[in-house]
């Protein structure tokens, strides 16, 4: 799908493949929200996906994952003595994750899944009605 | 019969949305990409002149430019609105264009025809 009589659909394809992968890495970092670890190992470090446009300036390359960039492994330190993974100040290491920019992240990344998916419709139509081009006569 | 001058707009046209879907295509797929400036097709104003002064519309080629209005924090300027009201008045301009194409097919295969 990267050519051809129907680039349009293509394009589309490749903007809906970056939204999937950035909802992927936003529940990633929602369901690893409260992962306890020991005050010497590292916090879950959150991901955000870096979109990139392939072939800038062509006007129909299409957009890619250009990388992923990792949060903190720092965290946050809270004071938790009864938690099993403790230490011997009673200190445990959280991720340092907002919950409220993580979930802002999900509507942005849902919105722009949705509106490459509506691209895909309207191309398919407009294609459809140049398949027909001849059929009438 | 078919290089007259209302047929060869009419593939200019074509070819020039086609180009502009394409590239609104792009530019929806890079709605969050840092530092992306919207893609835009223009041929219009290059095939009216075309037509009006009779020199031959097929010279026309669609020219991609790239958007001047303000970006966003993340440098991207693109309007998620704007490109899809776009989208929807390309693509019925595209179908518009292929049914000016297709009664200009049915006038010449009723040619053929013999008017039968």
């Amino acid at each position: 799908m990267s050519g051809g009589p129907f680039r349009a659909i293509g394009i589309a394809s490749t903007g809906v493949t970056v939204y999937r992968k950035w909802l992927d890495a936003v529940s990633d970092n929602i369901s690893n929200l409260n992962n306890a670890t020991t005050t010497a190992g590292e916090a879950f470090r959150e991901r955000f996906v870096i979109a990139q446009a392939v072939d800038y300036g062509s006007g129909n390359g299409g957009v890619q994952v250009g990388g992923i960039e990792l949060g903190s492994a720092e965290g946050r330190l809270v004071h938790e003595p009864d938690h099993p993974l403790a230490d011997e100040n009673g200190y445990v290491r959280y991720p340092d994750i907002d919950l409220g920019s993580q979930m802002s992240q999900l509507m942005m990344a849902q919105r722009g899944y949705q509106a490459n998916l509506s691209v895909v419709d309207r191309a398919y139509d407009a294609y459809q009605a140049a398949l027909q081009l001849g059929r009438n006569s | 019969m078919l290089d007259d001058v209302a047929s060869s707009a009419v593939r200019v046209a074509l070819k020039g949305l086609a180009q502009r879907q394409r590239v609104i295509a792009d530019n929806i797929a890079n709605v969050e990409t840092p530092r992306f400036l919207a893609g835009r097709v223009q041929f219009e104003d290059a095939l009216r002149t075309a037509v009006e002064d009779g020199t031959s519309p097929q010279e026309v080629t669609p020219e991609v430019a790239r958007s001047l209005e303000p970006t966003r924090e993340n440098g991207n300027n693109v309007n998620l609105d704007h490109e899809t009201l776009t989208h929807m008045d390309t693509v019925l301009r595209y179908q518009t264009m292929l049914k000016a194409l297709d009664s200009k097919y049915s006038l010449l295969r009723s040619v053929i025809r013999g008017g039968a």
